[in-house]
């Protein structure tokens, strides 16, 4: 009962925050180019209002365009489920764990590409296909990534593994976790749609990778994608936070471990807002076929990272 | 015991329901009255029938039923031919019996009536020495009935005979065929020669008996032969040529379940026989399947023929096979059964996994094909809208075949990764070494395999029409398109109740790793799959689809009293900027995955040609013409050299061979002299 109450919370609380950690990357990037900006809560108002508006399908558009907002979204949620993020007692942690997280991270990436092609436009077709191309070399070098950790913790269950590295203090320092927190970094910065992989504020052709993918969606079923892509970015996050970072983290579900768990996860996140906005500052964007050796460097790092426990011990 | 005679009912209703089918046709031309019921109707629904039996035997077997047995005695010195399918043969005989039963549901008459029938009994003929490849414990029988299995499939692979592709297919597909074959046939006379009987029993017992080194040789003949029907780069060009030829319902066959009796093979004599693979046996399984994989994932992903597309994903799939089979053989020989029985039930699970997806994909792709009259990508387009259940079958297969959760390729790719990570974690022998590697390229080749099943439903049936033929698509017959969707629903059953389904594999894996407990695999109420009862992790497919459903549900609900009365959608033409709309607009199959072919260039070699042609002066362009293609690597470099020594050698030969009556006869006379000489 406590823990069914606990997954709902935790499910509550990614999906309401996760609009919030935009606004604030927003905000920052703002100030530091010496503007004023749209307000943190900007991104909520806009959800509300693309909820309410009217939504337009292609005349080409097949039944699953109806359909594949809500599978995104509802694939999005259930990672939620058993995610580590306040506590390592993951409330679902049964049902899932990291290859289904990795495998749901692709049945969202595979319906938006989809979504991308029914309209049948030059720009959804070649979002959808960059898209694509820079995930096939991401999602392996997060999936190397997280299973050097995973090996140390002998489970590919997200909570044991941050539990276990919890339990192990100084096996962060190994050269294997730098590695592979390394190489998770980059792919989050690619999965995310961040400078230097994509640039998050524009709409031109040359740059545009994931706005490409929603450029012929509208109305709610915008509002259901843009809401599904910030709880993924927020999960993507958490996951560095608390498998990688896991200080802070409860071992139990008492509330006092549970408030301290929170400002940790709270000022880890704050944290990385700043990097990204800092780095988005005064980086520009690679050029596209850059990208793929940036990538590449990821999933070699990771690697690495992987037999390097091999090689070292 | 009421089932006491069921299984012995079972086997004999598939053996007599497709001999019958195999033979009616040939009574329909004597009666040409009743030619169409004869010829068609009649054998297709015995095909049914036989293999609705198939698989009930199949499923009666893994459940712990004992081997029925049929004997038939040919009039030949020896042994009876003995079918008595056992445990091992059970989760192949399931596959086997719900693939083949929507084959011949989905077969449909194309062509002249006589070669439609013709078709249509070489279906019939393939589909029983499959059935007899899976149940036969007689050596001598196994053999002929690789033997017509594959004569079966490479009359219905050249059955277009007008196609030069199709011909050129079948002559490939036959030659390497008999490479295989007969390591295998070299394998199992060796054998059958040091036991003095075709009996199974008998021949594991002369292996027993020989040294090691022969042992391991022998194993490796087997593994050798059996990796060319299961499409081991490099030993897999024959599968995207011939796979894609065939008619729809038989490509679905041909690699949904013929691949499989390649791995049914090494597992057999590789494994069961001897008892346990050597070591390094698994270790370079274990490499091959990795790299098939790879390979098969990356020229899947270039690829612009739906079909051919669809027959490099079974090779990634193979390669996947391979990999987790040899994972399990290097942990049962380091002492690490609980392990290695993870890595078998994903074998296990995995061969019908992706035999119900592969079997829907290529149903549902072929008819759509068929019904634009196209298979290249180029000219399909906009079938979503003008096929929507046959789409919605392609739909979930494709989604099935990226091995996405809940669908039925997800929890084999599951338990891999389960079993490469506790295996590196027992750090045994070879595998800290192999094990990262294979988890890295498995991690890969699924993620470009994404890449090309996207390509394949995005660019095939989303969209407008790219030609006449495929605006002009209309939706199949009922029959058709039910089996279709019935194969799609049989996928997504197949993933969603892995964690109930995986227990059944019992009974095979006691055949090949004594002492395993597949219940130890799952936990409580049979929710999640937890591997080797080691409490690592666990997935729960079924709670997954239920979570994903209700939340999708509680946004629909949200929505709806968000946006109140307004309606849902409203339905206008794309935008184009304000051009006129055309099809050419669209991203084409080859723009698609252009990224991702200059990513991997190094290991493609694409050749590019931009020819301009240029009408009066060099400045002004009237029209360019590019082409590219993906040249086929092994072939030039690997069987090129081949053939080139042997058409060499057969030159050499012919400057013996003059026609010249009197050169011949003088080469009697000096064989004659030579050999008065040798054997004075």
């Amino acid at each position: 009962m406590v823990t069914a109450l606990f997954v709902l919370l935790q499910t509550a609380l990614l999906l309401a925050l996760a609009p919030l950690w935009n606004g604030i990357v927003s905000a920052l990037k703002a100030r530091l180019q010496m503007r004023r900006g749209a307000p943190v809560l900007q991104r909520y108002r806009d959800l509300a209002r693309l909820a309410r508006k009217e939504t337009v399908l292609s005349k080409d558009a097949s039944p699953l365009a109806r359909v594949a907002p809500y599978a995104v979204l509802g694939a999005a949620v259930a990672i939620c489920t058993w995610t580590p993020v306040l506590s390592t007692h993951a409330g679902l942690g049964f049902a899932g764990d990291l290859v289904m997280t990795v495998a749901l991270f692709a049945f969202m990436r595979v319906l938006l590409a989809l979504l991308a092609l029914e309209a049948g436009t030059t720009f959804g077709g070649m979002a959808a296909s960059r898209h694509l191309a820079l995930s096939a070399l991401a999602e392996p070098a997060l999936m190397i990534a997280v299973f050097t950790l995973a090996i140390a913790a002998r489970s590919t269950d997200l909570a044991r593994i941050s539990a276990a590295i919890v339990a192990t203090p100084n096996a962060w320092i190994s050269p294997s976790h730098l590695l592979a927190l390394t190489a998770m970094w980059i792919v989050v910065v690619s999965e995310t749609g961040r400078v230097p992989v994509d640039n998050p504020a524009t709409h031109l052709e040359l740059t545009m990778i994931h706005e490409g993918l929603v450029l012929d969606v509208s109305g709610h079923h915008l509002a259901l994608l843009e809401w599904a892509a910030a709880v993924r970015q927020l999960l993507l996050l958490t996951l560095v936070a608390n498998l990688f970072l896991p200080w802070g983290i409860a071992e139990s579900l008492a509330p006092a471990a549970l408030g301290v768990a929170l400002l940790a996860w709270c000022a880890k996140l704050l944290l990385f807002a700043i990097v990204i906005a800092v780095t988005e500052s005064v980086t520009a964007k690679m050029r596209l076929f850059r990208v793929p050796e940036f990538l590449g460097m990821a999933f070699l790092l990771a690697l690495l990272a992987l037999s390097s426990d091999t090689l070292l011990r | 015991m009421f089932f006491a005679g069921l299984d012995g009912a079972l086997l004999d209703g598939a053996v007599w329901g497709l001999g019958a089918a195999l033979l009616l046709p040939a009574l329909a031309l004597l009666l040409p009255a009743y030619r169409s019921l004869l010829g068609h109707t009649l054998p297709r629904a015995l095909g049914v029938a036989a293999c609705v039996f198939a698989a009930l035997l199949g499923a009666r077997l893994l459940a712990g039923a004992a081997s029925p047995s049929l004997a038939w005695w040919p009039g030949l010195p020896g042994e009876p031919f003995t079918l008595e399918p056992d445990a091992l043969a059970a989760p192949f005989l399931l596959l086997f019996g719900i693939v083949g039963a929507g084959s011949f549901a989905a077969h449909a008459p194309t062509g002249t009536p006589a070669g439609a029938q013709a078709r249509l009994a070489l279906h019939v003929a393939f589909a029983l020495a499959l059935f007899a490849v899976f149940t036969t414990r007689h050596a001598l029988l196994f053999l002929i009935a690789w033997e017509g299995m594959t004569l079966a499939s490479a009359a219905l692979v050249a059955s277009d005979l007008a196609s030069a592709r199709a011909r050129s297919a079948a002559f490939v597909y036959l030659a390497l065929s008999h490479v295989g074959a007969a390591f295998v046939a070299f394998g199992l006379i060796t054998l059958a020669a040091l036991a003095g009987s075709y009996q199974f029993d008998a021949l594991a017992q002369a292996w027993a008996a020989l040294p090691p080194a022969q042992a391991a040789g022998l194993a490796w003949l087997f593994t050798l032969g059996f990796a060319f029907k299961l499409g081991l780069v490099p030993m897999h060009v024959w599968l995207p040529m011939a796979h894609p030829e065939a008619p729809a319902s038989v490509s679905a066959m041909l690699s949904g379940v013929m691949v499989k009796a390649g791995l049914y093979g090494m597992l057999r004599f590789a494994w069961q026989m001897p008892g346990a693979p050597p070591e390094h046996w698994g270790t370079v399984l274990m490499i091959a399947g990795a790299a098939s994989a790879l390979a098969g994932a990356l020229y899947a992903t270039v690829e612009a023929d739906a079909k051919r597309l669809l027959a490099y994903s079974t090779i990634k799939h193979a390669g996947l096979l391979a990999l987790a089979t040899g994972l399990a053989a290097t942990l049962a020989a380091n002492g690490r059964p609980a392990i290695a029985g993870v890595a078998l039930v994903a074998v296990l699970y995995h061969t019908i996994g992706h035999g119900l997806a592969k079997a829907a994909a290529f149903l549902a792709v072929g008819e759509a094909a068929h019904a634009a009259g196209s298979r290249d990508l180029e000219a399909l387009g906009g079938l979503a809208r003008r096929m929507p259940r046959t789409s919605l079958a392609a739909l979930a297969a494709t989604l099935a075949l990226c091995a996405l959760p809940p669908f039925s390729c997800f929890p084999g790719e599951w338990l891999t990764f389960q079993a490469l990570i506790l295996g590196f974690s027992s750090g045994a022998g070879q595998l800290r070494l192999v094990t990262p590697f294979a988890g890295a390229g498995l991690a890969l080749a699924t993620a470009l395999s994404v890449a090309a099943m996207v390509k394949l439903y995005g660019i095939g049936f989303l969209g407008r029409p790219r030609s006449a033929g495929a605006a002009n698509a209309q939706e199949v017959s009922p029959l058709v398109r039910r089996t279709l969707l019935a194969m799609a629903a049989a996928s997504l059953g197949w993933g969603l109740a892995a964690p109930w389904l995986a227990r059944a594999l019992g009974a095979p894996l006691a055949a090949l790793l004594p002492g395993f407990d597949t219940a130890s695999l799952t936990q409580g109420a049979g929710f999640a799959l937890i591997p080797a009862g080691t409490g690592a992790a666990s997935v729960a497919p079924a709670v997954v689809a239920g979570v994903l459903v209700t939340a999708a549900l509680l946004a629909r609900l949200w929505l709806r009293l968000v946006r109140g009365a307004r309606p849902a959608v409203r339905i206008a033409p794309s935008w184009s900027g304000g051009a006129p709309l055309g099809a050419r607009m669209q991203y084409s199959a080859l723009g698609f995955t252009k990224p991702l072919r200059l990513v991997f260039e190094p290991v493609l070699h694409a050749q590019r040609e931009l020819e301009v042609l240029a009408g009066g002066t060099p400045y002004f362009a009237r029209r360019y013409r590019y082409r590219t293609a993906v040249p086929a690597l092994f072939e030039r470099h690997l069987y090129q050299p081949f053939v080139q020594a042997v058409l060499w050698m057969s030159e050499q030969m012919r400057r013996l061979q003059t026609g010249s009556l009197h050169l011949y006869l003088a080469y009697l006379l000096a064989t004659l002299v030579a050999l008065l000489i040798g054997y004075r």
